[in-house]
């Protein structure tokens, strides 16, 4: 494959469905299709992605530091925060699972976050810096981001399961909300980035 | 204009001209190795056989006991659906949504949509609103959790295996059969040879 032949469909006037992956002209805003809207306003795709990385870095302040289960205990009553909880699993012997944990629901958020925030700053600035890898790593974050709802459904069958009344209990607490929102909008904003355009605005940054 | 065969990478928006692929043949994009078509075999029968198997597990996964807890002579034992409601009454409804969408609603209507477009496709017509079923299906399905939920699951018993014994109820069984049934499903559809198959279809 040579570079002459790797011309991008927005240089030639066309688009792609993400839907159905018809091809068809690039200001057609809905697809002939299968009728989905396409990427005709691109250039709302950078904001609406900083929109939604915004949000979700404000919801990770409370889901990190706010209690995410409360154990009561023999009448007593004990709150964790997530990071607590993987702690505990360390002491308690399951390396490999706080490992996972620590992963999910704190690593992966962040890098997410970061990642996205890197993608629209080089759109932006029409950087061809790494291009491939760029792409790759959008793509990774776009897959991997789900994962980090694991800790919201771990918190939920523990509630479910351990209700012993005072002998032992666990509730859920807000954090567990704020962080499955979290991950709700970090998945929003990686999907309202448009990886073409890394692509688009290096083809222009080579010609100028 | 363009050719039939062409394709804009989802990735980095080259346009690609597929040749017919050949079974088990995939394509790749040149410029940055997306996957962009794929030609598995008997892809629509195993689309179709494992999507509707999958929607029976998941309705089986709601009729019998999902978990069950013993600890200091006390005994619990929750369905699936029981194990979400808890959330509401604990004052997070909000949070019983997320999950109750990611884990059994949003895999179902996929399901569902799936079935529909393959009864379409078997049957060589379009039923009403064959293409927005088709579209909604691949709109939902980054929002489909249920191997997530597994993992999650697992990873709960290793916090409750040092106080109590888990009982796993026939429920969690039919779940992890519909997980593995919606994972075949995915692993098999392959967006440009449906969406060509479904444009194909008469209307009347
Ligand atoms: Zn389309
Ligand atoms: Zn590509």
């Amino acid at each position: 494959m040579t570079e002459v032949m790797q011309i991008s469909a927005m240089e030639q006037g066309l688009q792609g469905c993400p839907i159905c992956t018809s091809v068809g002209s690039a200001e057609k805003t809905h697809c002939n299709r299968c009728g989905s809207k396409l990427h005709a306003g691109w250039a709302n795709s950078i904001q609406h992605t900083w929109a939604w990385l915004a949000t979700s870095v404000v919801l990770y302040l409370p889901a990190n530091f706010l209690p995410i289960t409360y154990t009561r205990f023999l009448g007593k009553e004990t709150e964790s925060t997530i990071l607590g909880g993987v702690v505990t699993l360390w002491e308690h012997g399951s390396e490999p699972i706080a490992v996972i944990i620590f992963v999910a629901s704190v690593l992966v958020p962040l890098s997410k976050m970061l990642v996205l925030a890197w993608l629209c700053l080089s759109v932006q600035f029409g950087s061809n810096f790494l291009l491939p890898q760029k792409t790759r790593l959008y793509r990774i974050t776009e897959f991997v981001g789900r994962w980090s709802m694991i800790d919201v459904f771990v918190v939920s069958i523990l509630v479910a399961l351990i209700q012993l009344g005072n002998v032992m209990t666990i509730l859920p607490g807000v954090a567990a909300l704020a962080f499955a929102a979290m991950v709700v909008t970090t998945m929003l904003a990686a999907l309202a980035f448009d990886p073409r355009l890394l692509w688009v605005s290096a083809d222009k940054g080579d010609r100028v | 204009m363009v050719a039939e065969s062409s394709m804009v990478c989802h990735e980095c928006d080259l346009l690609v001209e597929v040749p017919r692929l050949e079974i088990r043949q995939k394509a790749y994009c040149p410029r940055c190795n997306y996957l962009l078509a794929a030609n598995r075999p008997y892809a629509k029968r195993v689309v179709f056989a494992f999507a509707t198997s999958g929607l029976l597990f998941l309705v089986l996964a709601n009729a019998f006991p999902f978990l069950g807890f013993s600890a200091k002579g006390q005994e619990r034992t929750v369905t699936l659906l029981q194990s979400v409601g808890i959330l509401v009454t604990e004052n997070l409804p909000l949070l019983a949504a997320v999950v109750f969408a990611s884990i059994i609603a949003i895999p179902a209507m996929f399901l569902i949509s799936i079935i529909y477009v393959s009864f379409s496709l078997a049957n060589e017509r379009s039923y009403p609103g064959t293409r927005k079923t088709l579209r909604w299906a691949v709109l939902l399905l980054p929002w489909s959790m249920a191997e997530i939920f597994l993992i999650g699951i697992l990873v709960s018993f290793t916090k409750i295996v040092t106080i109590a014994d888990v009982a796993l109820g026939a429920s969690f069984w039919s779940y992890v059969l519909f997980t593995i049934c919606i994972t075949v499903v995915v692993l098999h559809l392959d967006k440009r040879e449906l969406w060509e198959h479904v444009e194909l279809l008469r209307h009347d």
